[in-house]
């Protein structure tokens, strides 16, 4: 393996490693602006819910009913590996997608 | 202002959902979204060498986790940076739209993370707006004022557009498509601003800035990928 490829490889693999703080570190936080389950605001008058259409399987980058914070944890840390084989491989399809194109 | 109720321990989502942009506004997103990501296509495989495909995948997954690191924001909510300046920096603006769509996609379907319908919109906000942003101002600024300043300043104002874009796809909603995000501009505008000038600007100028100076340090070549063939990542 190429250097840089394996110490690209040890440095993501060190982020994943502390990759719960990145929900940890927010944990009493509001939602990001515009990404609320449920809005209730007397100030404006509104009272809205957004529709949800899909279900995923992995919502919020947990595994559901992992609510306290070791278990979240854990599912962040699945599913930041999950997310990251899974962009590796379809990047390197579509690269492969496009070479078996251009070839034809 | 509270403008929200949060279930205990829920993991924030950092994209827009389904259910805030109206029909029309997730169709013509995907309308400018489909030629553009019809042109990176062709790009990236006849102009990626066989060792930058590697790197884009690794860079990919490098935005994918970035974009898991939630910080959290004065005014008590959260925002992310995303890492589409990073990697135009290094493999050009086309091969960073393909990156970070990617993982906007996976976020999408597998974790619920930004809505299906929206991902025209998240990926013109976060793929192709700040990637090209990012880009283009490292480029005008990278001789003046040295590579690690131009990355961090570049990151860092790419991705306050990109999320004034974002501000702005919510904020038209209360005008154009009722029942959706119930905010309008004069609320989404200074919202999204404040996060991100305070936040993920830094934050993205810091991350950007570091691994710049650490490879122009250690392998200077590697900043030298998209001079190599201007014509076809620029």
């Amino acid at each position: 393996m190429e250097t840089w490829l394996k110490r690209a490889l040890i440095i993501i693999a060190i982020f994943v490693a502390i990759v719960p703080l990145g929900i940890l570190g927010t944990w009493n936080c509001g939602d990001a602006w515009g990404e609320w389950g449920e809005v209730q605001d007397s100030a404006h008058g509104i009272n809205w819910t957004p529709e949800s259409y899909f279900g995923a399987p992995l919502p919020d980058y947990n595994v559901e009913g992992w609510d306290n914070k070791l278990m979240a944890s854990v599912g962040y840390w699945i599913s930041a590996i999950i997310g990251i084989a899974l962009t590796m491989l379809v990047v390197l399809g579509i690269v492969k997608a496009q070479e078996m194109i251009r070839e034809r | 202002m509270i403008y929200h109720i949060k279930k205990g321990g829920e993991i924030k989502k950092m994209h827009i959902p389904d259910g805030y942009l109206g029909p029309a506004t997730c169709a013509v997103m995907f309308a400018v979204m489909i030629p553009i990501w019809y042109t990176a296509f062709k790009r990236v495989g006849e102009k990626l060498g066989p060792k930058e495909v590697p790197m884009l995948a690794v860079l990919s997954a490098v935005s994918f986790l970035v974009m898991m690191f939630n910080w959290p924001v004065p005014d008590g909510t959260t925002a992310h940076m995303v890492g589409g300046t990073l990697i135009a920096i290094i493999l050009g603006p086309w091969a960073a739209l393909i990156g970070v769509t990617v993982a906007l996609v996976i976020q999408a379907f597998f974790f619920g993370d930004g809505g299906i319908t929206a991902l025209g919109a998240n990926c013109f906000n976060m793929a192709f707006v700040l990637p090209f942003v990012g880009y283009y101002l490292y480029r005008l600024l990278e001789q003046r004022i040295g590579k690690i300043a131009a990355s961090a300043l570049a990151a860092y104002v790419a991705i306050n557009i990109a999320a004034i874009c974002a501000a702005i796809e919510f904020g038209i909603q209360p005008y154009i498509a009722p029942g959706y995000c119930p905010y309008g501009l004069n609320l989404s505008i200074p919202a999204m601003a404040f996060a991100h000038i305070t936040t993920a600007g830094p934050v993205a100028a810091v991350v950007t800035g570091a691994v710049i100076g650490y490879l122009e340090k250690s392998r200077p070549d590697l900043l030298e990928l998209t001079k190599i063939a201007p014509e076809v990542r620029g």
